[in-house]
């Protein structure tokens, strides 16, 4: 399968790739390549320029400063996990970062293209001719959609897993343009609009993601689950975030909704509260209605539910008799 | 638009004339015939395409050749040392970790990155980084054995 | 000593596994030529539908494009690896039948430019219903998928063993249970290719094809393109795994051949992998209900059999396949009165093929659950009521197969041993479980019109053996197989052995890999040809030797008087002997075999001995459910296995781990899954066999017996342990969580929902 024809930049500064952003409507960044290139050989994404990032040298860094441990967006996943800060203090993260496809995905792909990779859905992930066999779809270009029967609404999933992991930790990114950067919650990055998935404004980049010192305070974990245990994406994925000692919880949930989606209603109920058998057991049940996933993958929308409430369940049960 | 790029390959540089929508896989097999890279499912889920960029493994049908330029490349034809076979490849021959041979390249080249990043991998840490190179023949022991092997010779001055 | 072998029965990496470590082994895709054309295929993106105008005009002038054909252009002629079940065209003529279909081929100067031209042939389609369920799919007034084929139903059969009424009546127990098995992809890591070149001035097309029938293939593509056998020579290079998928022939041979031979340039096709998923072959998908009659004993007494194969939109090896399921019921139990019938209805969907079992893996299904299921309302132990009915050595099976050896109550014992079964069988705690299921299979079948194989040995002037084999290695190591015999027989070492295999222009004719043939039929035959080449030389030393040749021996590349190891000559000095005895040079052996038989058994219209002879196999599982998620971990298996005397145990065993992953696949992850039609899942990222992380332990156990008739007391090892690998996982689910599942794969979704009622 061949990728599309395209023209390819590789700019040397973030300004420089800005403007190239600007200048052609129709340009997609490059980082690790792992989630756009099957993407483009399938011909759901045909950019007229590629712009490659990798050469821009200072997004490839983790850092401490003032206790903000800082990851520039070009960072591998592999160095995210196997960096000693991440690892010791953010289990979370490097439990999410190492469970992404495989070791080579691992290597190739980058945080900042794992955060910012298309959503996904089984009419959508496949090959052009595969597609020809029904309508072109919304979120390809067409008319209709094959999971819900409403116009011109795309609901595939967002399936990343490192999203969820982050957003429990508090995470802050930064979007750079030529002349302008911005900082926001890493939840605020994601439109819930299926189609155009990201808020990211004309010729912006995600350049770092910075995680406050407060995380480390806490608790944390990342569960997945899948079908096999290396390559596929989540059928659901679970971030927790617990503070026992200050009774403060926060969850999130991958490959359910059309963004990475906290759960609200479930960290109510658990705020104030000591962990327990029957706390753990509500809480898994309230998390079970988190979402409203669809028909976007082969897995049923009724055992995605379930497999929220359980994994939660198993996240909380780790945090049970935790110091932190 | 045809463009002519440098890849240093297995230490050797060769020029050759790409367009930036080729892979790396396609620019090794289809242009330079260096065809013991194989394509098992060209979407970047198998690691028949396995090549080592700068030491570490890539799946080259997911890779641009324009980004491979300035980066040492290695593929199984550049493992060997002084003629003879490495390590790894005697041992997947004598432990019978290979039957067709079509996911082998991939599985050895993943398997030096493993060794040489760390000299006594445990045998779930070969798992867990070689889980993404498929094998449909073998049921993977006999490949776990091979590179274990390995393993245990370095280190004992064998 | 004189008796011990040397080379047969050792563990040898095989012949070519360096090349394959070293990337140097070249598979199809490996090879070109100059002035290669690259072929594509445009495939049918309805699931239904007739052809009524193909506009090839635009593809054709797109630059770089040399050639388009569709149906109409290829002689008018059926192609199929089952003669009598030939019901595909190279490319369809006139009608589509399912998602993926050849519809026309292009070919051009670059892939990527036959990529681009496929999507300008312009094809007006006139859609008609589809059908994608076979019990839908047989009722009347259903789609015609093929015309003039009543209900869909392109192959019934329907066969009485014994007095099945009688037996019925006179049991003590009757049980009916119905049972799904999914449909499963071969997934072999190389795709399909094939590259063909032409040479007027012969009028001979050569095609190097990954395939596992060099020889159907010729007779196929000769048929089909009109030209004569002799003229066709398929050259096999390496393949990258089969496991059936490659027992047959596709658009892409046919195609490939067809431009060659217009064009006048070789032509490579390659499929992509989400045309191997789709528009190759599956594991048929089988809705089976098996009702047994048993004596409070847990004895055996009738068995009726019903299945219905979801066959998909053509019959592929439809026939074969119902009737290996049919009669391998009767293995390794002993059934002595058995009623099956069995349908293979055509769908609009994918098409049903040769897996590895090849029909047998679903029946086992069906057969070793309920098994499990009798033994618990009989308040017997699942292991006892497997030894009580093993059949064995000798004894009758009622279709007349005939049983020289047999290792099966055996494996059952030491299968149950090695897991712990007195221990842990009802024993540990909720959530973990063991169970166990037996299989047996045939190595290879007999006295079927081909089915038969040839082999030619050369001893050179410097002692050096040259083998011509038709065998078609495909990764499991026939090659190195046939010329482990032919060294023990000729008394040197593996490394003085070249072999040269699957070419049908050079090789001796054989049938290929398919019905776990290779190791005895190709074998003997290399053994015989060997033998041959021996008696020649052995005629020259016994004279020098001032011995009998009936007394001579060839080991370790020495030949000795037998009793007296003193009198010995290298086969090195023996061959310069018989040179400058004028002898004439070279000396060559020739063996054709084929399975001994007193009647013709086609297994169709005739029952009889299947087979040259059969393996045994026992699977025992150990299992965790983890009743979080569902997801069920397959510990550890076991797997005993009567393959008679292996030829390379590290290659055996090398074939059990694989069959047991794979059966793991079966059993709890992979599922083709088809909507519409339209399978969902072509990819390897959506298809999910088994990575290392899902390995279980492996723990595989030899059962030796010694085979008359295979070459140095061999069976076969490739397909059996497949069998039952799905059985045995989910039989031990059963143990950990007491549920029954009769349907595969058992999802972690379907653990959940099935605990959820339990606790209801
Ligand atoms: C077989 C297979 C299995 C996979 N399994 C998983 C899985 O289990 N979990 C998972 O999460 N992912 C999975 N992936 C997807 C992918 O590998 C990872 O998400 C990876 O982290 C993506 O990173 P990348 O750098 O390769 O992204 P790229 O492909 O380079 O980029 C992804 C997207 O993000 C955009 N982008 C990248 N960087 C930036 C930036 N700095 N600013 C703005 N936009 C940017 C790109 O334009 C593109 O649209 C899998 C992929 C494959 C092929
Ligand atoms: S959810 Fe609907 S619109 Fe979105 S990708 Fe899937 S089919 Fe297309
Ligand atoms: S061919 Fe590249 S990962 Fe499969
Ligand atoms: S040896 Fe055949 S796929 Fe691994």
């Amino acid at each position: 399968m061949r990728l599309p024809k395209f023209r390819y930049i590789e700019p040397k500064s973030i300004e420089e790739a800005s403007a190239f952003l600007l200048d052609e409507p129709g340009a997609k960044i490059l980082a690790g390549g792992t989630d756009i290139l099957p993407n483009m050989k399938h011909r759901v994404e045909l950019p007229s320029v590629v712009i490659n990032i990798k050469k821009i040298p200072e997004l490839n860094t983790i850092r401490q400063d003032n206790g903000v441990i800082r990851i520039g967006a070009l960072t591998p996943l592999k160095k995210v996990y196997e960096s000693p800060i991440i690892a010791e203090n953010l289990s979370a993260l490097s439990s999410a970062a190492s469970s992404v496809g495989s070791y080579h995905h691992q290597t190739m792909g980058t945080i900042g293209g794992n955060i910012c990779q298309q959503n996904r859905c089984k009419y959508f992930n496949q090959s052009q001719w595969w597609r020809s066999a029904r309508p072109t779809c919304f979120k390809a270009g067409g008319e209709i959609c094959h999971v819900v029967n409403k116009e011109e609404v795309c609901y595939s999933a967002y399936s990343g897993d490192v999203a969820p992991a982050l957003m429990v930790l508090d995470a802050i990114i930064i979007l750079q343009s030529k002349d302008n950067s911005r900082e926001m919650p890493l939840d605020m990055l994601f439109s819930g609009n299926g189609k155009a998935p990201l808020n990211l404004k004309e010729g912006e980049l995600l350049t770092e993601i910075t995680i406050p010192g407060k995380a480390k305070d806490g608790f944390s974990t990342y569960l997945k689950s899948a079908n096999r245990e290396s390559i596929d994406f989540p059928i659901v994925g679970t971030a927790f975030w617990a503070s026992i000692k200050k009774k403060e919880y926060r969850v999130a949930f991958t490959a359910v909704d059309r963004k990475p989606l906290r759960g609200g209603s479930v960290e109510d109920f658990l705020k104030g509260k000591d962990l327990s058998e029957e706390v753990l057991e509500e809480a898994s049940q309230i998390a079970s209605k988190e979402a409203s996933p669809v028909k976007t993958s082969v897995y049923s929308p009724s055992y995605k539910r379930k497999m929220m409430g359980l994994l939660l369940r198993s996240a909380i049960q780790e945090a049970m008799g935790r110091e932190k | 638009m045809k463009k002519g790029i440098e890849l240093k390959i297995n230490g050797d540089n060769y020029e050759v004339l790409i367009s930036p929508n080729n892979t790396l896989l396609e620019v090794l097999r289809d242009k330079l015939g260096l065809m013991g890279t194989k394509q098992g499912c060209d979407l970047g889920a198998c690691g028949a395409c396995t090549v080592l960029i700068n030491g570490e493994a890539y799946l080259s049908c997911i890779m641009l050749a324009m980004d491979a330029v300035g980066k040492e490349i290695m593929t199984i034809e550049g493992i060997e040392e002084d003629g003879l076979l490495h390590p790894l490849q005697t041992a997947f021959v004598e432990k019978g970790g290979l039957q067709c041979g079509f996911c082998t390249p991939g599985m050895i080249l993943t398997a030096k990155t493993i060794l040489d990043e760390e000299e006594h991998p445990t045998e779930d840490t070969i798992k867990k980084k070689m889980s993404g190179n498929l094998c449909r023949c073998t049921g993977y022991k006999k490949i776990v054995e091979a590179v274990m092997s390995v393993s245990e010779q370095t280190g004992e001055g064998a | 000593m004189e008796n011990e072998l040397n080379v047969v029965g050792q563990r040898l990496p095989m012949h070519d596994a360096a090349a394959k470590a070293k990337g140097t082994a070249q598979f199809t895709d490996d090879l070109t030529f100059p002035g290669m054309l690259h072929g594509r295929i445009l495939r049918s993106p309805l699931a239904h539908a007739k052809i009524l105008r193909i506009d090839t005009s635009k593809a054709e002038k797109l630059p770089g494009v040399k050639g388009v054909v569709t149906g109409q252009d290829i002689p008018d002629r059926l192609y199929g690896i089952v003669p009598k079940a030939r019901d595909e065209y190279a490319l369809a003529r006139d009608k589509v039948r399912y998602i993926g279909d050849d519809v026309a081929a292009v070919c051009a100067i670059a892939p990527e430019i036959a990529e681009e031209a496929i999507e300008l042939i312009k094809v007006d389609y006139e859609e008609l219903p589809a059908v994608f369920d076979p019990f839908e799919s047989k009722k009347d007034g259903a789609p015609v998928i093929h015309e003039g084929i009543k209900n869909n139903t392109s192959f019934a059969i329907k066969k009485e063993f014994g007095d099945v009424k009688k037996a019925f009546a006179e049991s003590d127990a009757i049980f009916e249970d119905t049972f799904f098995s999914q449909a499963v992809n071969h997934a072999p890591l190389e795709p399909h290719a094939a590259i063909a070149q032409y040479d007027p001035l012969k009028g001979e097309v050569t095609i190097w094809s990954s395939t596992q029938i060099p020889f159907f293939l010729r007779r196929n593509l000769s048929n089909t393109l009109q030209i004569p056998e002799s003229r066709v020579r398929v050259i096999k290079p390496k393949v990258g795994g089969g496991f059936g998928q490659k027992i047959d022939m596709f658009a892409k041979d046919f195609c490939a051949a067809w431009f060659a031979m217009h064009l006048g340039k070789p032509v490579k096709f390659i499929y992509d992998r989400e045309e191997v998923f789709i528009s190759t072959r599956q594991r048929h998908p089988m809705y089976i209900t098996v009702k047994t009659g048993m004596k409070k004993d847990g004895t055996i007494l009738a068995q009726k059999f019903q299945s219905y194969a979801d066959g998909g939109a053509y019959n592929s090896t439809a026939p074969t396949m119902m009737a290996l399921s049919c009669f391998f019921l009767m293995i390794p139990y002993k059934v002595p009165n058995l009623f099956y019938e069995g349908y293979h209805v055509y769908t609009n969907k994918p098409v049903g093929g040769a897996m590895r079992g090849h029909g047998i893996p679903q029946a086992r299904f069906a057969v070793e659950r309920q098994l499990d299921l009798m033994a618990g309302r009989l308040g017997l132990d699942p292991a006892e009521i497997r030894l009580k009915n093993s059949i064995h050595a000798g004894e009758p099976h009622s279709a007349g197969f005939v049983i020289n050896t047999c290792g099966f109550s055996e494996s059952v014992k030491k299968a149950a041993d090695a897991i712990g079964w007195k221990e842990k069988r009802g024993k540990l705690p909720f959530g973990r479980g063991v169970g166990l299921a037996g299989a047996s299979f045939p190595s290879g079948v007999s006295n079927m019109s081909h089915i038969s194989s040839g082999a030619v040995v050369q001893v050179g002037q410097d002692g050096a053996v040259n083998v011509l084999s038709g065998a078609a290695d495909i990764g499991q190591g026939a090659e190195t197989v046939i010329s482990q015999i032919v060294a023990e027989e000729l008394g040197v070492l593996l490394e003085d052995i070249r072999i040269t295999a699957a070419d049908t222009g050079i090789t001796p004719l054989d049938p290929g890999t398919f019905g776990s043939g290779v190791t005895v039929r190709a074998g003997n035959a290399a053994r015989l040809a060997a033998l041959e080449a021996k008696e020649k030389l052995f005629e020259f030393v016994a004279e020098k030797l001032e011995a009998n040749p009936e007394d001579l021996i060839a080991k370790n590349r020495e030949i000795f008087v037998k009793g007296s190891p003193g009198t010995v000559m290298t086969i090195k000095d023996a061959i310069k002997g018989y040179q400058y005895a004028d002898l004439p040079m070279p000396i060559v052996g020739r063996g054709s075999w084929m399975a001994p038989t007193d009647e013709p058994t086609t297994l169709f219209e005739q029952d009889g001995n299947f087979a040259p002879n059969y393996s045994f196999m026992t699977q025992a599982a150990e299992i965790e459910v983890d009743l979080v998620t569902g997801q069920v971990k397959l510990l550890r298996m076991v797997t005993a296995h009567d393959c008679g005397r292996p030829i390379n145990p590290m290659l055996v065993e090398g074939q059990l781990e694989g069959s047991v992953v794979g059966g793991m696949g079966q059993a709890l992850y992979e599922d083709v899954i088809v909507e519409k039609g339209q399978v969902m899942n072509p990819s390897f990222l959506d298809y999910g066999f088994p990575t290392f992380l899902e390995m279980p332990q492996i723990e595989t156990i030899g059962v030796e017996t010694d085979d008359p008739i295979g070459p140095f007391g061999a069976k076969e090892a490739g397909e059996g342990t497949q069998l039952s690998p799905a059985p045995a996982i989910v039989n031990a689910i059963y143990d950990a969580i007491g549920v029954d599942f009769m349907e595969l794969p058992v999802t972690p979704e379907k653990i959940l929902k099935a605990m959820e009622e339990k606790g209801k």
